[in-house]
């Protein structure tokens, strides 16, 4: 590129300013978007990529075949004592379980308990995670069974700068007991799903449900040296299934189960039993949001370039005219058009860079630029985006005789073809642009319809504690607390159940006979509650009544296991017994003669959206409910209560560890991942419109000041400003009518895949495509009615001279 | 220097063909100042456009010297033009973005082996009297200023044919002679010029004047000083 070609380019730049700064600041735009969304995605199919050697781990997947059952699906947990069993029929097998891991333990520390992330693991844990260790040697840290080895954090945070290594510490699981620290390893980064700070022995358990083939308990991982190995395993496991799995299960329990490795890298993306593909179907999403961002900003940057560019037809005829050969004027224009890119790039970086924060804070993230991996990325689309950028002005303008321009009073300007090829640019950016506006506006009303959406009970008000079920706490000591909860100021009610908002407690399925019909009946979740569970939750039954007091079947504490009894069901659970309504499902008799129906209530939504409901009845256990989670409903501000209860425990339960919260709060962790999607996606599809604004700010500014002279004849035969006006902002409207007819079908599928993820969702209202339509159509008009109203104003004298 | 023989251009648009130029016969002698007349679209502009290989003949011959320019491929045209011709055209055809010593010096940009390019630019600007505004725009100049930089541009590399297309057409009088009066003194000084004039005037101060009609030459007179 010769120094003439070169000063021209800048001076091009300098003259013009705000196209340049349009143009450039349009595609570095497109360029940030594109950089921010694919970290994003590479973060999230990044996790435990960190691990060394993380191809050969391996985590063993429980599937439960019962199609039909809410159980249903593939697991990424196991039988607590499965590798136990494993080892003892593959001895040459390298395995660890992880018990355990957020909030997993309690650290008791000066007579107070802290939840810690403490998780339980086999000796042989280093030789499956092959942490990196700041002190101590991996291969003997875990050997002793009082042995714990703790993350570089935790170590700060407990021994400030003194050496961990031989101090002690006093941890709880079940029971309190002391451990001495042999070793410090690196903190976790982020992309992980593992989550701990503290490592101790995983004890052999005693319990019945430990080796119980059906039960899930925690995560087994194993090591393979090649994939061939792995998958020689899994294909064993049918028959080790058969061999371990029938004394619990029968006959049939390879019908009613299988085990699976899944490759480490993959587990963080794997839905797990009935929740959908949602996060794996978001981070696509985003993906395929940065990548038609970008290719609006190219589209838009390529159609303003090229049409610029026959502006400098005249230049080009006389470089020619001057003895520039083409190849001179192709390698100008490629030059010209790389280099402009190449500042667009770093613009756009910077703007990446800049914004990041903004971008985690929105989206709960901790991106940052990795400029080894994006620099060589940013170079090759800086050569693709500028060779196209660069090439089309290039032949078509060394296409036109020198002659032909020189003579000509006007630029060529490509010509209908040129005309099309624009429009059908602007069709596709504003087909994006309309589908990305609709997408959002279905976001924002997905998220708000399950924040407000009726859960069935009054969400506000409740403060859930789940410390209650504590198995340090006897039954003396949480019924004290109780009392002691419900004489708080600002306390209504207090109540118990072994299942609360927010996906507290556990998760119990029973199968109920019902009359008439064949065995094993149907699959309800059973939920025990305690007194007022109804009252404190704010729900109404539907049909008949609730559990009282004053009815003796109601309290199934003071009857024996074989005792007829009385429960509330939900909704749900009266179609799935096969009762035509809530009335007829009422004194109706289920589970072998030994449950009667007295009420039914709608469906209580504890837990994710994307759960399906469950089919439910609910007994009554009086005082207190099995595996208790303490719920109180209060009035007023929730933070004094919050604090007078905090207060409370640690008063009268220090060694376990506080852990309130609101009803609200433990709802919106479950909207908290779609809440950071809804927000990314608005801040890519908010740039992508402004970015297609921009372009046809850029084309509509160019394309009126080619036609300055046909306004003065239009005019001079008589149209009037209004009639200017229509035909320049006719002009550039019909491609963003026609870019509707790309958006709609496009949002349509794509919302309806993402929406099916949702178990309660919004239905797809035509609103929802009408109105980003008209919006859109809207901006495009005032985007060109600035410059249509100007070009209409001038004096048909001057618009005639004009060239 | 020149000879052309058997020239002819014709145009296919839309089914219509058109020839503007008919068995063209012409021969030019070096530092021969040759005017060429004749009404709108008799294909005087065509001529030089092909004289200035600009535009290639559909049929015919064209000697530069010993050189057939016919049998010259884009590229090499090129080279021919950036090092043995200079165009002066009726609206100067100036780039904007570049100053008039930069636009001066356009016309060494694509030759090679030229030594001493700012001496030379800066001659070039002396002969026409308008090296005052060499930091200076285009925009920023007369008309006749402009035309005598793009004269400059096209005597920078001293070719050895100027092409003149109508240098006076967007000039007042004053303008006009002053222009005339430098390729006068270009010629005297043993330049080779071929102008497309409507002026009669202007046609006068050169050595001789073929007249055109229709795509065919049908006069040509020498003119005694």
């Amino acid at each position: 590129m010769n120094r003439s070609a070169l000063l021209s380019l800048y001076r091009s730049l300098a003259r013009h300013k705000l196209y340049a700064a349009l143009n450039i600041g349009g595609l570095a735009i497109g360029i940030a978007v594109f950089l921010i969304l694919s970290l994003y995605v590479r973060f999230e199919t990044s996790f435990e990529q960190w691990l060394p050697r993380h191809d050969g781990i391996y985590v063993v997947q429980t599937e439960f075949k019962d199609n039909g059952s809410p159980f249903s699906g593939t697991y990424q947990d196991t039988m607590g004592g499965l590798l136990e069993q494993m080892i003892e029929d593959f001895p040459s097998l390298v395995g660890t379980r992880i018990n355990g891991g957020e909030d997993g333990g309690t650290v008791i520390r000066n007579g107070a308990a802290q939840t810690e992330d403490i998780a339980r693991v086999d000796a042989d844990f280093f030789r499956v995670f092959d942490l990196p260790m700041i002190i101590g040697e991996k291969a003997t840290a875990l050997r002793d069974p009082t042995a714990i080895v703790i993350s570089q954090s935790a170590a700060q945070r407990y021994f400030g700068n003194r050496n961990p290594v031989g101090q002690i510490m006093t941890l709880a699981f079940e029971k309190p007991a002391t451990y001495h620290i042999t070793g410090v390893f690196k903190d976790l980064p982020r992309n992980s799903d593992l989550s701990f700070s503290i490592l101790a022995r995983q004890e052999r358990n005693s319990s019945p449900s430990w080796y119980h083939w059906g039960s899930t308990a925690l995560t087994t991982y194993l090591r393979f040296e090649s994939p061939q190995a792995a998958q020689s395993f899994e294909q064993s496991m049918p028959a080790f299934i058969k061999r371990r799995g029938t004394h619990d299960m029968g006959p049939d329990v390879i019908d009613q189960m299988g085990l699976s490795l899944l490759p480490i890298a993959q587990a963080h993306l794997q839905p797990q039993g009935l929740a959908s593909a949602a996060k794996k179907t978001t981070i696509i999403t985003l993906g395929i949001v940065g990548v038609l961002t970008l290719l609006i900003a190219i589209v838009n940057y390529i159609n303003l370039a090229t049409a610029r560019a026959s502006l400098r037809a005249r230049e080009v005829a006389m470089r020619k005219v001057l003895g520039a050969d083409q190849g001179a004027l192709v390698g100008q224009f490629l030059s010209e058009a790389i280099l402009t890119v190449a500042i667009a790039a770093l613009i756009g970086l910077i703007i990446a860079e800049t914004g990041l924060p903004l971008v985690n804070a929105a989206g709960g993230l901790t991106l940052s630029v990795p400029y080894g991996f994006v620099t060589p990325i940013l170079a090759l689309l800086v050569l693709i985006v500028g060779v196209m950028a660069g090439l089309y002005p290039a032949l078509l303008l060394a296409r036109f005789p020198a002659a032909a321009v020189l003579a000509s009073a006007r630029a060529p300007g490509g010509g209908r073809a040129g005309t099309r090829t624009r429009e059908a640019l602007v069709v596709f950016q504003f087909g994006l642009a309309i589908a990305f506006m609709i997408g959002t506006a279905v976001l924002v009303a997905q998220a708000r319809h399950v924040r407000s959406t009726d859960l069935g009970f009054q969400r506000e008000g409740l403060l859930v504690v789940p410390g209650l079920a504590n198995s340090s706490l006897d039954k003396a000591r949480q019924l004290a607390l109780l009392a002691a909860l419900r004489r708080l100021p600002g306390v209504e009610k207090v109540t118990t159940a072994n299942s609360a908002v927010g996906n507290n407690g556990i998760n119990n399925f029973s199968n109920v006979d019902v009359p008439g019909r064949p065995k094993p009946g149907v699959s309800l979740r059973s939920i025990k509650v305690g007194r007022d569970f109804f009252e404190t939750h704010g729900v109404r039954p539907i049909a008949g009544r609730v559990f009282d007091d004053a009815h003796g079947t109601d309290d199934s504490s003071t009857l024996g296991p074989d005792s007829p009894r009385n429960i509330v069901i939900n909704r749900l659970a009266v179609a799935r017994l096969g009762y035509s309504s809530p009335q007829d499902a009422l004194g109706k008799t289920v589970g072998d003669g030994k449950l009667t129906i007295i009420g039914v209530i709608d469906q209580l939504r504890f837990y994710s959206p994307r759960l399906p409901d469950d089919p439910t009845y609910y007994t009554y256990l009086g005082d207190i409910a099995p595996d208790p989670v303490a719920t109180l409903r209060f009035s007023g501000d929730p933070r004094p209560i919050q604090a007078s209860v905090k207060n409370l425990w640690q008063r009268l339960a220090p060694q376990v560890p506080f852990d309130g919260d609101t009803g609200v709060h433990a709802l919106a962790k479950f909207y908290q991942s779609d809440d950071h999607v809804t927000r990314l996606f608005g801040i890519g599809t908010s740039l992508a419109v402004l970015i297609g604004c921009v372009g046809l700010w850029g084309l509509a500014s160019f394309n009126t000041s080619r036609r300055v002279r046909e306004i003065g004849i239009r005019k001079t035969l008589g149209a009037t400003s209004a009639d200017i006006v229509k035909l320049l902002v006719g002009q550039f409207l019909r491609p963003v009518l026609i870019a509707n007819l790309i958006a709609w079908p496009l949002a349509f599928f794509a919302l309806q895949a993402w929406l099916g993820g949702f178990a309660d969702r919004i239905a797809l209202s035509p609103v929802f495509f009408i109105g980003p339509s008209l919006l859109a159509i809207t901006i495009a008009v005032l985007t060109i009615l600035g410059q249509s109203l100007r070009a209409s104003r001038a004096a048909p004298a001057w618009a005639l001279r004009h060239d | 220097m020149i000879h052309l023989e058997n020239i002819q251009r014709r145009y296919l648009s839309d089914e219509v063909e058109t020839t503007a130029l008919h068995d063209i016969k012409l021969d030019v002698d070096a530092g021969e100042f040759l005017a060429i007349m004749g009404p709108s679209g008799c294909g005087k502009s065509t001529l030089l456009n092909i004289l200035g290989t600009v535009d290639r003949p559909t049929s015919g011959r064209y000697l530069f010297g010993e050189r057939d320019l016919a049998a010259l491929d884009e590229k090499a045209l090129a080279q021919f033009r950036g090092s043995t011709l200079g165009f002066v055209f009726q609206s100067f055809n100036l780039i904007d973005e570049l100053t008039i010593e930069e636009n001066v010096g356009l016309g060494l940009a694509y030759r090679n082996g030229v030594s001493d390019r700012r001496g030379r630019v800066a001659a070039a600007m002396d002969k026409v009297s308008i090296a005052h505004r060499a930091r200076h725009y285009p925009h920023q100049l007369s008309g006749g200023q402009q035309q005598r930089a793009a004269i400059a541009r096209a005597i920078v590399g001293n070719p050895r044919l100027i092409l003149a297309d109508e240098p006076t057409g967007n000039l007042d009088t004053a303008n006009g002679e002053q222009v005339m009066n430098i390729l006068a003194g270009l010629n005297a000084e043993g330049a080779t010029i071929v102008m497309v004039t409507h002026s009669r005037s202007h046609a006068d101060m050169a050595k001789r004047r073929i007249d055109m009609l229709d795509g065919r030459i049908v006069a040509s007179a020498m003119h005694t000083m």
